[in-house]
């Protein structure tokens, strides 16, 4: 009955985001949230035990099984899009610049609060640092949507787009790297054993990816491709969680080694994911939602830090990457104020953590998380506005929210 | 056929891996997604080599359930079966709207009465065979030799009229596989359903007979409301559903099959909440959609069929995972004695009663019947979960009849549509 539930409220929310009533010109904000998927956040915040309590904590257990299938699916999205020729064509400063601008805004954010979280929850040292970094994780990352729409609209232009673009999927590295710290640190009574788990996660996904490539490789019917594939996506997501290990990091080996050996399957594949990854992507945020705790005051004291200390992290950090990308990519000025949406995967990295490191800590860390990402969502509006310079449209203006984006 | 095998053991393989690494785990977490996953893609691969075998794909899906499930290989979880009771439920409703699609009333006006008529002879017959075979097993049944002669006969009479069932689900996944067309075809299918109709509505009357005679007392009143509730209110619920899906598909005309998996997984779950039959809501809103716009019935049909190979593959291989085979392996004479019997006494009441207008029926129409699956199930756990004194032990011996009848059954069934030459093609693409 809780999936019936969780179902039918999906269903009605995907009517009300298509639906006129969110007219971008009446409702800017909530019509970006429901664009980027946000508002499906809010919902399962409202929906969930510590709200309304339409779901308990017993029904969100017993939804377990969608969370991992819906962070192995996630994973697996991911790690397709690491193209290994596309990688290996950038140039070393992009990277750089990458890592400048995430890695600024990991420390900015991790450094700062790992004392509140060790002096309020009085965990282990390992712990504390754990849960930082992995706060400093998802505040590393970013979301282009706002970038892409901008110069599908015309009011950006295309080169500094997919700059700004480019520069949010690599910082997907980061966040990733993070989270298999963070692991390591907590999800295990020593990091020794912590290693292991996440070496396991990595190997099951690569295993998955590599028999996928076989299984898939020359399968000609766009039915059994699509049901092959969701199979092995259900499998890795579900071998995982049942290995009590990361979905997503078995789900991102399981697409990079898919991009590797799988030729050309891979676009079908990908094509086939393609077509669930909204619905799914719904779901996840809206049960991330669920596991929001609202009445965690220390929660709720963390996230003004954590929302101002990653918005200095990513001015300065765009700052440093400008510079070092200067002449190598076409970034647009005060390029950091492009990179303030933060993106759906900071609220797959702490639905896993939380997950996998039961406690207070990380329930903490998914509500600053859940509560930051959604600020930040509003913020960056009217940060990006900051970035653009004037040009003449190409396309009428009222497309520019009128596409739907995922992450 | 060599390529899947060689995936297939590969997935097995893998699963062997995973259950192995399992074990360095102390505790394992949620098992639900690896299963369909798991299920899924050996069901898929399996159903290949079955083909390649000259079995139909469904065999294959259920072998191969029973090979990898917790009563064979061990290398799914029990617990992960177990989850996907709400697949089961989605796929037991999409089967059953596609043969609602099916129930035109034109068909129903030509053959209606002759397989209403041949329905209840089968039925009959095979009851009667049933209940007198269990009666006289009452010394060796060790649920019935405690009970007094007319409990007993109340007991028989219930687990008979379980027995009798037949399995639409196992019949349209083959007609969907094979593409069968023609009046066998309708016949066999249209005779399934109904059959089906007639054991609900027997079933419910056996159990108030069961619980008087433990002195439960006799509650005609509650009884009636209860069978009408089930028939009556499932139509209801299935007239309703219809008016949704046809409004939906004039209004919106896209994502039709996610639409369709959307509303089915209502039905199923919304109707047991309700006590209601899932099969029948589906059923009735398939086949009112076809009586009230053809066009959009067939729509629904082509939608189904491209969502059906997942759905099918999951199902029948999850259903194959949870036959208990140690259930088998302590009823089996007596689940395998009746077996036999109730296959004797379908072919006779077939050769005996069919219509003589088509010899087809005569000769192969009892092949279609011998299938049992989702009703049959349910069926038992209801016996199981109403009468707690014999109930468990009258649920594994009908459980270990459905293993028989599952692993026979498809292969039986196809082999009617290939004789009765309707079978259209060997292979749809994308279908069960």
């Amino acid at each position: 009955m809780q999936a019936l539930l969780v179902f039918l409220a999906i269903a009605a929310l995907s009517l009300l985001a298509s639906s006129p009533a969110l007219d971008p010109s009446r409702f800017p904000s909530l019509a970006r949230l429901a664009a980027s998927g946000f508002l499906f956040l809010l919902f399962g915040v409202v929906l969930g035990p510590s709200v309304v309590g339409a779901l308990s904590v017993e029904d969100l257990g017993h939804l377990r099984p969608v969370m991992a299938l819906g962070l192995g699916t996630a994973g697996v999205i991911l790690g397709l899009n690491l193209e290994p020729r596309l990688l290996r064509l950038l140039p070393r400063p992009v990277y750089a610049a990458a890592l400048a601008h995430s890695g600024t805004a990991f420390l900015f954010v991790t450094v700062p609060l790992a004392a509140p979280l060790l002096l309020t929850s009085h965990p282990s040292l390992h712990a504390a640092v754990g849960a930082a970094s992995l706060l400093g994780g998802a505040a590393s990352l970013s979301s282009g949507h706002f970038a892409v729409l901008a110069y599908r609209a015309g009011r950006m232009d295309r080169a500094r787009g997919l700059g700004v673009a480019l520069l949010t999927m690599l910082d997907d590295a980061v966040g990733l790297a993070v989270l298999a710290v963070a692991l390591m640190l907590s999800a295990a009574p020593s990091a020794g054993e912590g290693l292991g788990l996440v070496c396991l996660a990595v190997l099951l996904g690569i295993l998955c990816g590599a028999l996928l490539a076989f299984l898939t490789h020359a399968m000609n019917d766009p039915a059994e491709l699509a049901t092959v594939t969701l199979g092995m996506v259900a499998l890795v997501g579900g071998a995982a969680a049942y290995l009590r290990v990361s979905a997503l990091l078995a789900g991102v080996a399981c697409g990079a080694t898919l991009a590797l050996v799988g030729g050309r399957t891979v676009e079908r594949v990908a094509r086939a994911l393609g077509r669930v990854e909204r619905p799914v992507f719904l779901v996840l945020v809206f049960l991330v939602g669920c596991g929001v705790y609202t009445r965690d005051w220390a929660a709720w004291a963390l996230v003004p830090g954590f929302v101002g200390l990653r918005f200095l992290g990513k001015v300065l950090g765009g700052r440093i990457a400008q510079r070092m990308a200067s002449g190598v990519l076409e970034l647009p000025p005060r390029v950091g104020y492009a990179l303030i949406a933060q993106g759906g995967l900071a609220l797959c990295l702490v639905a896993e953590y939380q997950f996998l490191v039961p406690g207070g800590l990380a329930r903490r860390v998914l509500d600053v998380v859940v509560v930051g990402a959604v600020v930040n969502e509003l913020l960056a509006g009217p940060a990006f506005r900051q970035v653009l310079t004037p040009m003449k449209p190409r396309l009428a203006p009222a497309a520019v929210d009128d596409v739907e984006v995922a992450t | 056929m060599k390529g899947a095998v060689t995936r297939l053991l590969l997935l097995m393989v893998l699963l062997a891996i995973i259950s192995r690494a399992q074990v360095l785990r102390a505790d394992s977490g949620t098992s639900v997604t690896l299963a369909a996953g798991a299920l899924l893609l050996c069901g898929l691969f399996a159903g290949k080599v079955a083909k390649g075998f000259g079995l139909p794909r469904l065999t294959g899906y259920l072998l191969v359930g029973v090979a990898v499930g917790p009563y064979a290989l061990g290398f799914i979880p029990g617990e992960g079966v177990k989850g996907l009771d709400l697949v089961k439920g989605l796929a037991v409703s999409l089967i059953a709207l596609v043969a609602g699609t099916e129930l035109r009333l034109g068909l129903i006006r030509r053959v209606g009465a002759r397989v209403a008529l041949l329905c209840a002879a089968v039925c009959a017959v095979t009851f009667a065979v049933c209940f007198g075979a269990t009666l006289a097993l009452k010394p060796v049944l060790p649920f019935l030799t405690p009970l007094t002669m007319p409990q007993a006969l109340a007991v028989s009479a219930l687990m008979s009229t379980v027995v009798v069932s037949f399995s639409p689900t196992v019949t349209i996944a083959i007609v969907q596989e094979t593409s069968a067309r023609g009046s066998f075809t309708e016949f066999l299918m249209a005779l399934v359903i109904i059959g089906d109709l007639l054991v609900m509505v027997a079933f419910a009357l056996a159990a108030g007979m069961t619980r008087a005679s433990f002195g439960g007392g006799f509650d005609i009143a509650g009884l009636l409301s209860g069978v009408g509730w089930e028939l009556f209110g499932s139509v209801v619920v299935g007239g309703v559903l219809a008016v949704a899906m046809l409004v939906y598909m004039r209004g919106v005309k896209r994502e039709l099959p996610l639409f369709l998996v959307g509303l089915s997984f209502a039905a199923a779950e919304g109707g047991t909440r309700l006590h209601l039959s899932p099969l029948l809501v589906s059923l009735a809103a398939g086949a009112l959609i076809v009586n009230l716009d053809e066009r959009e019935g067939e729509r629904i049909h082509h939608a189904i069929q491209r969502a059906g190979l997942p759905v099918f593959a999951l199902f029948f291989a999850a259903a194959g995972a949870g036959l208990k085979l140690d259930a088998l392996m302590t009823v089996g004479p007596a689940a395998l004695l009746l077996v036999v019997l109730r296959g004797l006494a379908i072919w006779f009441a077939c050769r005996r009663f069919a219509p003589t207008h088509d010899p087809r029926l005569k000769e192969y129409l009892w092949m279609g019947l011998i299938s049992q699956a989702g009703v049959t199930f349910g069926l038992a756990a209801l016996v199981s979960r109403t009468f707690p004194t014999f109930g468990p032990q009258v649920e594994v011996l009908i459980v270990a009849m459905i293993t028989a009848h599952e692993l026979v059954g498809p292969v039986l069934t196809r082999r009617a549509l290939t004789a009765s030459g309707e079978v259209r093609t060997d292979e749809a693409p994308g279908t069960a």
